[in-house]
């Protein structure tokens, strides 16, 4: 146990400082021309991922011929830490780069990987992740969107949900069924769909907050024909892709909840003294008790994130790492909670403004938490998946 | 940041593991809630062999005779104890008084009282709080000078093994200054009365100093000692995570045993732990362990490092413990259903054990006070109190 990083790992930390300092978008840059949505990439960001690639500082743990310098796990780390306390999104389109990119080099054809793969990280594409349906959202894969094999091409017909910026992706990476009568986990496939294929229809679903900037859609397919040589991987294994990422940044997905948690935090605790001070003793008692309760929950969170990732960078099992999504979307809703509630009155004053934490107030932060606990496998399934594979309780 | 334990570490906690399994068994934590007749030689032996394996001087800097390993290391000591509902002096010993006289005592009171903690052959504890607040504001006792040495005066409440131990440090105020010391005094110049408590395996004891003369070669910090305010409080954050981690250690034990009962016992043809009613009640407690767990090494790395965190980290420790053993007494006494409520079947031990770890040296709530005033945000208007 250690409180600090070695001098190496403190050496590459500088390095990425350095570098950082010369070669970020600038505030005003970004605050100009912010990005829409998660498959939104303005002209700053699209030449900001082309610099980190050429730098070998986009996925700094791959080898320079695709955007990194063959980094290790803790090395990578401190990279995303300093990345998000500068305040400078690696990528505007999150899961082109942490998910279908990877997924597409380590299945896809040369093809697929020069058209679709390298474009996401040379920053010229963009791309959306086609996988709940209304049908299947916490039971993936009943996913019934149909994609018919005929001669050199697939009809697809069905539709998605939740679709996460299929409102700008420039092409899809869709899950299909190709095998009706498989076996659910055995008949889906993975298509790579450009999005301005014919009989494509995408229709934002604006959420409670910040409606005027919908990041999730609904996408209908009808008929859409899509060429053969885009299925990726083998027909009807398309199910060892659902939980695709970046296999070494899989141990640090916490990282960036933690430390937006901790930014909201130091904001809480500034705003405290100014929002208890004109109420009666026992009130003040209350407030600071759920604060610093909320206080807990976000240095627990960061200790078990970092417990967590040791146990990983060791080689041994990392429970924690399940707990990671649960604990820190739940404990972003009590700080949304706790803060709003001592806030009084004007807690519900709307603010506004675009993005997501910064500008807004405490009660969207609150509304906003449930992105997290909903989306990406709820805090229910959280649990199931808690209870089943690190305590080894039966299935129901 | 590398919150995990080094292989070494790991060894240690498998190692007292192994030795706290066989040495001391159910039968013995039953021996001594049923008051059997053997129960205090079994006590007495369960020491005499912790003494022997030298675990009451892991963290005792080597030219006092200890072992010179960190706080780290006598966390997951008092961690494992506590699993194993351990009776006998290491908490008061090792965590309390130990750290005191290192933190405030000259070398020639190192030597002369940790030395023999080290050895195995002394056992001390710390009279610290009154109104049962461990906090150096609730301090009332005084200390009078006189010509024959200092005579103390007042009346300390939830003092462990004030009936059984050798030395005593006791925190009082100069009736003249109202500055703080600390005295140390034999186990047996105080009038100590042993509380009948819900956890027997701890011995719980509330103490009246009655113009006790201490004469000046058994001052440990006379008061006026330029900041032994601060050292006291260095001490006792490591008396409070030790606390935290005891507690954490029997509610690792009730979560396992429940877990284990979850997964054997059957109704309606399936395992109980099948049910998602009790999987994610499982789930929940889980998650309350490994947090109170994280916090609490991590407070325990913040001590070994002296990293100026470590006020913050042990508050945020016991305030975590807390947390946890509320949800894990509750949880796991429900889970187990009727069973687990009778006096023959053995988790209320483990219940027992974690509920009176919230008591001692500040329940949650306090901690989280504490941790408020530590960050700056009480009101202006209160009197900084400078707590455990």
């Amino acid at each position: 146990m250690k409180l600090s990083f070695s001098p190496e790992v403190e050496a590459f930390r500088e390095e990425f400082l350095a570098w950082l300092a010369d070669n970020r978008p600038s505030q005003e840059e970004m605050d100009a021309d912010p990005a829409l949505s998660s498959a939104h990439s303005p002209a700053w960001a699209r030449a900001w991922t082309k610099r980190m690639f050429d730098a070998g500082w986009l996925v700094p743990g791959w080898p320079p011929e695709r955007g990194g310098r063959n980094a290790g796990a803790v090395e990578t780390l401190v990279y995303m830490e300093e990345l998000t306390r500068a305040g400078v999104p690696r990528t505007t389109n999150p899961q082109g780069l942490g998910i279908i990119a990877p997924s597409i080099l380590d299945y896809g054809t040369p093809e697929q990987i020069e058209q679709y793969a390298m474009p996401l990280l040379l920053g010229e594409r963009t791309a959306c992740l086609g996988m709940s349906e209304p049908g299947a959202g916490s039971d993936l894969a009943a996913l019934s969107t149909r994609a018919v094999r005929d001669g050199d091409h697939f009809v697809v017909n069905g539709q998605k949900v939740w679709t996460s910026g299929a409102n700008y992706a420039e092409f899809c990476f869709l899950f299909c069924r190709t095998d009706p009568d498989a076996p659910k986990h055995k008949g889906i496939s993975i298509l790579l769909v450009d999005m301005d294929t014919p009989g494509i229809t995408v229709r934002p679903l604006p959420e409670i907050v910040d409606p005027e900037h919908p990041d999730l859609n609904e996408v209908f397919l009808d008929d859409v024909i899509v060429p053969a040589e885009n299925l990726v991987g083998v027909e009807n294994n398309g199910w060892i892709m659902a939980n695709g990422s970046l296999a070494h940044e899989r141990s640090m997905v916490w990282l960036d909840s933690v430390m937006r948690l901790e930014y909201q935090l130091e904001t809480l605790v500034e705003q405290t003294p100014a929002l208890i001070a004109g109420l009666p003793p026992m009130e003040q008692g209350v407030a600071l008790d759920q604060v610093m309760s909320v206080y807990t929950d976000v240095m627990a969170a960061r200790c078990l994130g970092y417990r967590g990732f040791a146990k990983y960078v060791k080689g041994a099992a990392a429970p924690e790492q399940a707990l990671m999504k649960a604990f820190a979307s739940e404990t972003h809703q009590r700080m949304g909670l706790v803060a709003s509630e001592i806030q009084g009155g004007h807690a519900i004053d709307m603010l506004g403004g675009i993005g997501i934490e910064s500008d807004t107030s405490w009660l969207e932060v609150y509304f906003h938490s449930f992105a997290s606990t909903i989306s990406a496998g709820s805090s229910e399934i959280q649990r199931n998946i808690i209870s089943e594979k690190v305590l080894g309780l039966p299935r129901s | 940041m590398e919150l995990e334990f080094t292989d070494e570490q790991l060894e240690l906690r498998d190692n007292v593991r192994d030795v706290l399994e066989g040495q001391c068994p159910r039968s013995l934590v039953r021996a001594v809630y049923e008051g059997e007749a053997d129960a205090d030689a079994r006590v007495q032996a369960l020491w005499t062999q912790i003494t022997e394996l030298y675990w009451q001087g892991v963290a005792v800097p080597e030219e006092l005779g200890g072992l010179g390993l960190t706080f780290v290391e006598l966390a997951i000591v008092a961690e494992e104890l506590g699993r194993a509902t351990a009776p006998g002096p290491f908490l008061a010993t090792v965590t309390q008084f130990a750290p005191l006289v290192l933190a405030v005592g000259s070398a020639d009171a190192q030597q002369r009282l940790v030395a023999p903690v080290a050895a195995g052959e002394r056992t001390g504890t710390v009279a610290f709080a009154e109104g049962d607040r461990w906090e150096l504001s609730a301090v009332r006792t005084t200390a009078t000078r006189t010509p024959d040495g200092w005579v103390l005066s007042g009346a300390k409440t939830t003092v462990l093994d004030g009936t059984t131990a050798d030395d005593v440090a006791v925190i009082a105020r100069d009736a003249a200054s109202g500055a703080i010391g600390v005295f140390v005094v034999p186990g047996t110049a105080v009038k100590a009365t042993a509380r009948t408590v819900v956890d027997p395996t701890f011995v719980v004891t509330d103490l009246t100093l009655d113009g006790v003369v201490v004469p000046d070669s058994a001052v440990l910090a006379a008061p006026g000692t330029p900041d032994v305010e601060e050292q006291i409080e260095r001490a006792w954050q490591e008396a409070t995570v030790a606390v935290a981690l005891s507690t954490i250690g029997a509610c690792r034990k009730i979560f396992e045993d429940t877990l284990q009962y979850a997964k054997d016992r059957v109704q309606y043809d399936k395992p109980i732990g099948s049910f998602q009613a009790i999987k994610h009640r499982l789930a929940n407690m889980y998650l309350s362990l490994e947090r109170a767990t994280a916090l609490s090494y991590y407070a325990a790395l913040t001590i070994a490092e002296d990293d100026p965190r470590r006020a913050e980290a042990a508050a945020l420790a016991k305030a975590a413990a807390g947390d946890c053993q509320r949800l894990l007494a509750t949880d796991g006494l429900q889970l187990h259903g009727g069973i687990g409520y009778t006096w023959e079947h053995d988790l209320h031990f483990w219940l027992k054990r974690a509920k009176t770890g919230e008591y001692l040296l500040g329940t949650a709530t306090t901690h989280r006070a504490h941790l408020a005033q530590l960050l700056g945000l009480t009101p202006a208007s209160e009197t900084k109190e400078v707590a455990a």
